[in-house]
């Protein structure tokens, strides 16, 4: 392994180190001092940016396409092999430098933010789990490890937004994005199942399975199934507003910067793939744009800031969707790029939006005007009241889920419930109390 | 079989059945000697493992897994129920379950499936206060007590090495065989009584009663190399039968809100996937099977243990209609708990994202259109298993109590190891699955009957992927 594969292999798997260290000692006992962890959190990230630097500077220094790590096979059962490979590309690298130089601000931002915070362990801890799930998924060289670093981002983005679990409304929100993440990823589990079967591999360092025709079109709608649920397109927007529940940093990474645009590196990466596929691209332009249009909408109706962010970052991430299904790769990198580091920063100044506002109010003399006015005008007032209502509920997205697919399911459970208690003592059913009820134990009988 | 392992297999027997006998006799120091007991067993059960061909060591490997799991229950087990009559039945439930394991006769093996039922029938002992779970034990010993005479009725030898492909008895063997499956496996439509067994037994032995996994042996020892033509032709039925099972429990899992009813349902859920890997006929579905089994079986057992830990703390009205706010409280229980819980529904990191990846890609191989329930049902399976985890752990602390325990060293040092199994199998999985892919490969060859793949999707290798033949 030569140094360049060693600074890829460091840059990954630093964040996963620091985290399972934390982890360990605090399930020894010891609970570090914050101090302890911002150090620690900030020397790791300035650590993996300068060792990311450098081989970005030898990639461009020498030309070479790509550095590639190949570690064999995680696991092999006769023919089938989970292969373990790392890569860093033109396309992975940009998003490799994202994760690490933002996650590193973040870090050291919620040193501050979160101080006296009880949770302040468990949110760093998250942060370095979601860098490595990241920086996993981003430098996968199959689709295989893709999806390890893609579930990873996916739990730890559940947990920060439960972060404040003394209240139940985040605690619903993050189960409801759980749900909406584990429903999506079947696309990506069986995608990658596919390109198994049909060309013998999901490993794309040596360029993507050849596919082509039906194939190309079922894989990538399948990837487009998961691409849509981790980026919230249409229709399953209605989970981004409910991960404002989370702290504003954690916010910032995921929903400005980091997890909102996996969807999109999940297309650009088989986007020679997409472009064989008329329907497929079809489709993702008609959810990007339909996205951008949704978000803009619902972002003017929304009445706190982290939401009306959050829509702006839809917004901003359909329509790279559309240049992703035109085709206009480099377009859309460096919207993708652009985008996470404004929103990161507008995220980031959410608390104080009031203050800044104020102070830019009193810059300009006290002539700010309301932004986005002459486009409501151009429809009628009927139009305008019609319109307000249905961004109000935000494009009733959730009601059409709740109505069409998850109270038929709960019906159905209820009914598969009362089949099962049929011929059950009824006398003995549910030993249920209030739990305040409940006797504590302190060490007797346990 | 070699002397030193008859004497190996006498001992990780003997040992707790021997030390049952002796806890309830003089009603003292239980847990220690079910510690000793148990421990005996696992280094007889080791020592087995290491002699055994690498081939042929799936029996071995599953003595070791329970042992090892028996020995974690004897640690974890709360000081309220670690009592002569828990720790004798616990350790008769080993000897029993190891015994049904290593054994090649099939009178004997009869004698162990009825054996480990038997704590399960006297409501003194384990016994449920509801009468699905005794009957659904008496069908299953039924079915196979009648299966085992009719095929010594035909004049069939009673070892098992011995009618390897012979399908003995024709099909009426066959089709009992399957229904003491379908009975102690708790396969639709006879499910019920597993989730009754949970909530109305002890917690600990059920999950270990669930967790010997007898129908998924039953699948692999006796049906498959028994009758390979048979089960060729009529066992994607039962691979249909637990696919659907795995989806019904997982949507029945969606509204439950007892605990312990839930986990059984995604332990149910979870574990039927098995029976549908090993009947893929494929090496991915095979392997994925053999791990996912040592997986629940874990998880289970370590999320059972974590529930009965907070049910001895809180009271046993726990609850998931409600928020308890226990983290706060027991923050390293809530942490044994997700570990546990993501490690069951193929959480990355954990030994059971390669057993589900494995699994997934068996099953939709083999079966594409049902395959697809797999995945379906684990990711309900997640959804479930993460609002428990909300409901025990998240949501306002609770006040009003002053003494609040977390994870006791005792308990906390033994969930370490079974989260660090499913933590570390996940990372380092060949070590695990290569020995499990070598077993399938004699699970396979058991079934000893050239057959083509059945594929939705075909190669443009020309069909590389092939059987294992």
């Amino acid at each position: 392994m030569d140094y360049l594969q060693t600074m890829l292999v460091f840059v990954v798997l630093t964040p996963g180190v620091v985290f399972a260290v934390f982890a360990l000692l605090w399930l020894a006992g010891w609970v570090p001092a914050e101090r302890v962890v911002s150090t620690i959190t900030g020397a790791a990230f300035s650590a993996s940016i300068l060792a990311l630097a450098v081989v970005l500077w030898r990639l461009a220094a020498t030309g070479a396409p790509a550095v590639t790590v190949t570690f064999g096979s995680w696991f092999t059962v006769h023919d089938y092999r989970f292969p373990l490979v790392l890569m860093a590309d033109r396309l992975s690298l940009p998003f490799l430098g994202m994760t690490v130089v933002l996650a590193g601000l973040i870090g050291q931002f919620s040193a501050t933010y979160l101080h006296r915070e009880p949770g302040f362990l468990r949110f760093f801890l998250l942060l370095h789990l979601f860098a490595f799930g990241s920086l996993l998924a981003f430098a996968a060289g199959s689709f295989d490890l893709l999806v390890a670093g893609w579930e990873i981002v996916g739990i730890t983005s559940v947990l920060l937004i439960a972060f404040f679990q003394q209240r139940t409304a985040p605690v619903e929100n993050a189960l409801h994005v759980f749900a909406v993440y584990r429903a999506c990823d079947i696309g990506l589990l069986v995608a990658v199942f596919a390109m198994h079967n049909w060309s013998g591999t999901a490993s794309f360092a040596g360029g993507l399975p050849p596919l082509a025709g039906s194939r190309a079109s079922t894989l990538c709608l399948l990837l487009l199934l998961a691409a849509a649920g981790k980026s919230a397109q249409v229709p399953f927007s209605g989970w981004l507003p409910r991960a404002m529940e989370g702290p504003t940093p954690s916010s910032a990474i995921f929903y400005g910067a980091i997890s909102i645009h996996a969807g999109a590196y999940l297309l650009l990466r088989v986007q020679p793939m997409l472009a064989q596929s008329s329907l497929a691209s079809a489709m993702v332009i008609a959810i990007g744009l339909a996205t951008a249009i949704h978000g803009t909408m619902c972002g003017r109706a929304s009445a706190d800031a982290k939401t009306s962010l959050a829509y702006a970052s839809l917004t901003q991430v359909g329509v790279v969707f559309v240049e992703i299904g035109i085709g206009w790769k480099s377009i859309a990198l460096a919207h993708i790029l652009g985008h996470a580091t404004v929103r990161t920063l507008q995220f980031l100044r959410a608390p104080s939006m009031l203050h800044d506002y104020h102070t830019m109010h009193s810059a300009v003399g006290g002539e700010l005007s309301p932004t986005g006015k002459h486009l409501e005008e151009l429809f009628s007032a009927r139009a305008q009241l019609w319109l307000y209502r249905w961004s109000l509920d935000r494009g009733h997205l959730d009601t059409i889920l709740d109505r069409f697919v998850i109270h038929p399911l709960m019906r159905l459970s209820r009914l598969f419930a009362r089949l099962d208690s049929k011929g059950l003592d009824q006398s003995l059913s549910l030993r249920e109390a209030p739990a305040s009820t409940h006797i504590a134990a302190g060490r007797e009988g346990i | 079989m070699p002397g030193d392992a008859m004497i190996l297999t006498a001992l990780a027997i003997g040992v707790p059945w021997a030390a049952a006998v002796l806890t309830a006799v003089i009603r003292r120091h239980s847990r220690v000697i079910g510690f000793a007991a148990a421990s005996v067993s696992v280094a007889a059960s080791l020592l087995l493992l290491r002699a055994a061909p690498v081939r042929e060591s799936l029996n071995e490997a599953l003595m070791v897994l329970f042992s090892c799991l028996t020995l974690g229950a004897t640690l974890v087990l709360p000081r309220r129920d670690s009592n002569p009559g828990t720790i004798s039945g616990i350790l008769f439930l080993l000897g029993s379950t190891l015994l049904a394991y290593s054994t090649n006769n099939l009178w004997v093996l009869l004698s162990a499936w009825i054996l480990s039922t038997v704590p399960f029938f006297p409501e003194q002992w384990f016994g449920a206060r509801t009468w699905r779970p005794r009957l659904a034990l008496l069908l299953s010993s039924a079915a196979l007590a009648l299966a085992i005479t009719l095929i010594a009725v035909h004049g069939h030898a009673m070892s098992i090495a011995g009618l390897k492909g012979r399908s003995p008895g024709g099909m009426s063997v066959f089709g009992l065989l399957v229904l003491a499956v379908i009975f102690r496996k708790g396969i639709c439509p006879a499910h019920a009584w597993v989730a009754d067994a949970a909530e109305f037994g002890p917690a600990i032995p059920t999950a270990l009663l669930l967790n010997g996994h007898f129908g998924a042996m039953l699948v692999a020892k006796l049906i498959m190399p028994l009758f390979p033509n048979t089960a060729r032709d009529l066992f994607p039925l039962l691979s249909y039968l637990a696919l659907a099972t795995a989806l019904y429990v997982a949507i029945r899992a969606l509204t439950e809100n007892s605990p312990r009813r839930l986990l059984a349902f995604l332990a149910l859920s979870q574990s039927a996937c098995i029976l549908a890997g090993l009947e893929s006929r494929t090496a991915e579905g095979i392997t994925g099977a053999l791990v996912h089994w040592f997986v629940v079986t874990v998880s289970t057992v370590g999320l059972f243990g974590v529930l009965r830990l907070l049910e001895v703390r809180f009271g046993e009205n726990l609850t998931a209609s409600r928020y308890l706010g226990l983290a706060q409280h027991a923050p390293r229980l809530a942490v044994f708990f997700i570990v546990f819980a993501l490690a069951l529904v193929g959480l990355p990191g954990t030994l059971s994202f390669c057993s589900q990846d494995l699994l997934i890609h068996g099953t939709l191989e083999s079966h594409p259109q049902t395959g697809l329930l797999l995945p379906i049902a684990t990711a309900m399976n997640a959804v479930s298993v993460f609002r428990l985890f909300a409901r025990l752990f998240l949501g306002k602390r609770r006040t009003g109590f002053t003494v609040m325990a977390d994870a006791l060293p005792r308990e906390r040092w033994i969930l370490t190891v079974g989260a660090l199994f499913v933590v570390m199998g996940g990372l380092f999985p060949n070590a695990i699955v290569a020995r499990r892919a070598a077993e399938a490969e004699a699970v396979e060859q058991a079934m000893c009957v050239p057959m083509p793949p059945l594929q939705l999707f075909t190669s443009p290798n020309g069909g590389r992927r092939q059987n294992l033949r």
